[in-house]
């Protein structure tokens, strides 16, 4: 018995919470607010329930037919028999396209609840759980899909999508009159569109080369081209097989950029977090930044090839995409991990630390390990959205006990100032506990989700030889060394200490809706690491009492071809160990540990009373260095020379080169220009020309005509007999003739 | 006294359907009107009876009937319409009916 058929439904639900949210909700909520609230936002929840439950039966589907991949096909959606262009609209039931389903429906899920809390009282309380439906239906077509221009359809929706959240307060003005949260959604698609653009090209590259899109032809063709070793012959030239699979997957890579916000393109995710907090959890943290990771791992088949394909001359000759990508990852994790050293706004330093692992989880697919990569996701959507909710119950609590005062003089109160903070461990013990849960997970420290799956990278690139891997484990055990510190400074900021604003002092509790959530995913980011155990021992043959270590491992390798083509010895994947490696394990704790008591006891021991006071970083000496002549070095070199660097790469970089001149100054005054021209000069003078002329000439025309209507009813009988009088002398002239 | 031929008969219709048509052209009244509509028809009745006689064919005489027939018709219609007219206007003058002015 499987259920397969019912794979449809999964799509069918979050539309049916779509149309009931979108078109009737406003109806419910207007007429009752109390009650118009409890079903549009229990309805979508019911349907994201709903479809967390079919992606359970189609894991157990899957349990029980040995984890064959099925294609369910629904209609024909592109046929163009000359061309030889079909794509299908089926679904493609696999491991992996399973795992992304249980993930993003199952937080899904949660942080619908959640956000029935959060939103309460939002003039557009419906319209929100249309776009959360909207979102879910979209992502699920993304990870279901079962050709590249499926895949593609869902990646853009979510686009869409994400777009919609980030501006959903878009009438928003901020007291400088800068229209915040609309731009910083119009940011996130236009950077996104760059990616979405090599996402394009590398598709019609992948249908010129391989002949179609669907996943498991394009695999097939591309490893008998490869085993072959014939060059292909696009446009009439002969080009190497290996060119093509490295300008396709480099492609793939600016795509993942985008939407998985790495270098170059991370810089729209820090803007994101302007949308609703249950949007930045589910959306810019927990699943549609996964994308990216998605597609390379599902195109593992690719990239293998790609990695084996040094030297072909077309794009990089020294370096393979790979190679690429997990130095791209890596440099991303480090990055992002210094500039949320600087950060104060409480969502901000938790959307630096998402890019930061977004760039783990891509320097993982890089360097081969595909499970560790989706492992990675999986904990971290457990992790991030956790964080983000309780960050986002924080707010509110802050919001709350800025209401309660009773002087509201201070305008300039933000509730997301890490700054005016404070003691909210005493207010809010809840939301703390499960904050510190999430915080410890992110830093990695044992037995936490994040040690486990964080572990297993480090793992990997350290058992690996060559520079490539050397690098990029040295770059992510810094970012792992940064997560620790940042996120005890956070702790720290927030939730010890004394309060340092009268609106912390009086911040509440949030509702039940909220923090049963938490409590869920709080459970899950502390026991999620046993979805993917090392062996402990070199004879790994015992399973103590039929638990199953590396069960995610031995259920995705289903879904990932790279593993069998490997053991045949087509490919050559990077080595994956699957026994933890102890001196990696003892050594990233050690620093996890350490970075974090360092930020939590150390610098930032005593936390200042004003919130205006500057951030110890830049002034605490380490007790240490008093008895060492290092102090000296460490306080008048290092600490300022730090500074200036995380400040220079936040600011001048980051800011105001990346940002302001790269983003705001080319690209989208470039855009701008070049949307006036076609909205004025096209669209205006052209083709609004060529509409009004033809009304013009019409009315003109119609002028003349309408004058012979006089409205008499002579003239009329006149014309009648001048008709008849006519077609009697045509008659005569005609039987004359 | 010369014979009554065919040719009196044109003539006649055609002096009768000329006044007819100029009726319809030029009188603004619209009963008046409306008779010399029924003026037209009857100079070609005239007309068919006059052939049908001349050609010892009985084809124009069977034709009128069926004339006739419509004309009884359009005149219970079109009197009915000058009622409906005159009662919505207060006059008969088909010059005020220019609401079809373009």
């Amino acid at each position: 018995m499987n259920a397969f058929g019912l794979a449809p439904l999964l799509l069918i639900f979050p539309v049916i919470g779509v149309l009931f949210n979108g078109l009737v909700g406003r109806k419910f909520v207007e007429a009752d607010r109390e009650i118009g609230e409890k079903w549009t936002g229990w309805f979508g929840t019911i349907m994201a329930f709903s479809a967390f439950a079919v992606a359970v039966s189609l894991f157990f589907s899957l349990q029980a037919n040995g984890h064959h991949a099925e294609v369910v096909h629904l209609f024909d959606w592109i046929n163009i028999p000359s061309a030889g262009f079909h794509v299908p609209w089926a679904m493609r039931i696999d491991t992996l396209s399973v795992t992304m389903m249980l993930v993003v429906t199952g937080v899904g899920s949660l942080i619908h609840i959640y956000a029935i809390g959060y939103m309460h009282g939002d003039k557009d309380f419906s319209r929100f759980f249309a776009y959360l439906n909207l979102f879910l239906f979209f992502m699920l077509i993304l990870v279901s899909g079962s050709s590249y221009l499926m895949l593609f359809v869902g990646w853009e929706g979510v686009g869409l999508c994400s777009f919609l959240l980030i501006g959903f307060w878009f009438s928003f003005v901020d007291k400088n009159g800068v229209w915040k949260n609309a731009n910083a959604a119009r940011k996130a698609f236009v950077v996104n569109r760059i990616g979405d653009f090599g996402i394009v090209l590398a598709v019609i590259l992948t249908f010129w080369a391989f002949g179609s899109l669907e996943f498991d032809v394009v695999f097939e063709t591309a490893l008998e081209m490869f085993k072959s070793k014939e060059p292909l012959l696009l446009f009439g030239q002969e080009v190497a097989f290996g060119s093509v699979v490295t300008a396709i997957t480099a492609l793939f890579l600016l795509g993942a950029t985008g939407k998985s916000a790495q270098i170059p393109l991370y810089v729209w995710l820090p803007d994101a977090m302007a949308g609703p907090t249950p949007v930045s959890a589910l959306i810019h943290a927990a699943t549609m930044v996964t994308s990216g990771i998605y597609l390379i791992v599902r195109s593992n088949t690719l990239f293998e090839m790609a990695r084996l394909s040094v030297g072909s001359e077309l794009l990089f000759g020294v370096i393979s995409t790979p190679d690429l990508v997990a130095l791209v990852g890596a440099s991303t994790a480090l990055l992002a991990g210094l500039i949320a050293f600087t950060q104060f706004d409480i969502k901000g330093v938790l959307a630096y630390s998402t890019v930061s692992q977004l760039g783990f989880m891509i320097a993982a697919v890089g360097m081969g390990a595909y499970v560790a990569g989706m492992f990675h996701l999986m904990m971290h959507a457990f992790f991030k959205a956790l964080l983000f909710m309780s960050a986002g119950s924080v707010i509110h609590g802050m919001e709350h006990g800025h209401h309660h005062l009773h002087d509201h003089d201070d305008d300039d109160f933000d509730p997301q100032d890490m700054r005016t903070m404070g003691g909210l461990r005493n207010r809010m013990n809840i939301t703390s506990v499960v904050y510190i849960i999430g915080a410890l997970a992110l830093a990695g420290i044992v037995p936490l989700a994040g040690f486990w799956s964080k572990d297993e990278i480090l793992a990997h690139a350290s058992a690996n030889d060559g520079g490539i891997f050397t690098a990029v484990y040295v770059m992510l055990v810094i970012a792992a060394i940064s997560t620790a510190f940042y996120m005890g400074r956070q702790l720290k900021m927030v939730f010890f200490g004394e309060p340092r604003h009268a609106a912390a002092a009086h911040a509440e509790e949030s509702s039940n809706l909220m923090t049963y959530p938490l409590i869920a995913l709080a459970a899950l980011a502390i026991v999620g690491g046993l979805a993917n155990l090392p062996h402990f021992a070199a004879e790994h043959g015992a399973e103590a009492g039929g638990f199953s270590y590396l069960a995610l491992e031995h259920w995705l390798e289903h879904s990932l071809h790279a593993f069998e083509l490997t053991e045949e010895h087509v490919l050559h994947m990077p080595h994956t160990p699957i026994q933890i490696q102890w001196s990696v394990a003892i050594i990233s704790t050690i620093l996890a540990v350490g970075s974090i008591s360092l930020a939590f006891f150390v610098i930032y021991k005593d936390t200042s009373k004003a919130n205006s006071a500057p951030d110890p970083l830049q002034k605490t000496p380490i007790w240490w260095t008093s008895v060492l002549p290092l102090n000296t070095l460490y306080m008048d070199y290092f600490i300022p020379a730090f500074n200036r660097m995380a400040k220079w790469v936040a600011i001048s970089l980051d800011w105001v080169f990346w940002h302001d001149f790269v983003h705001n100054r080319l690209v989208r005054d470039m855009f701008v220009t070049f949307a006036a021209f076609t909205s004025s000069v096209l669209d205006q003078k052209g083709v609004d020309g060529i509409v009004n002329g033809v009304a013009s000439t019409t009315r003109r025309l119609s002028g003349f005509l309408r004058q012979t209507e006089s409205g008499y009813v002579r003239s009329y009988a006149l014309s009648i007999f001048m008709g008849a009088v006519l077609l009697v002398i045509y008659f005569m002239f005609a039987t004359a003739g | 006294m010369s014979e009554i031929t065919i040719n009196s008969y044109v003539i006649l219709s055609t002096i009768l359907f000329v006044i007819g048509a100029l009726g319809v052209l030029l009188r603004r009244n619209a009963i008046i009107v409306f008779m010399s509509i029924e003026m037209m028809l009857n100079a070609a009745n005239l007309l068919f009876v006059a052939f049908s006689r001349h050609l010892g064919n009985l084809d124009g005489q069977v034709l009128v009937f069926f004339v006739i027939t419509v004309a009884a018709a359009e005149v219970a219609v079109g009197l009915a319409l000058i009622v409906a007219i005159f009662r919505t206007k207060k006059s008969i003058d088909i010059d005020t009916l220019n609401l079809m002015k373009g």
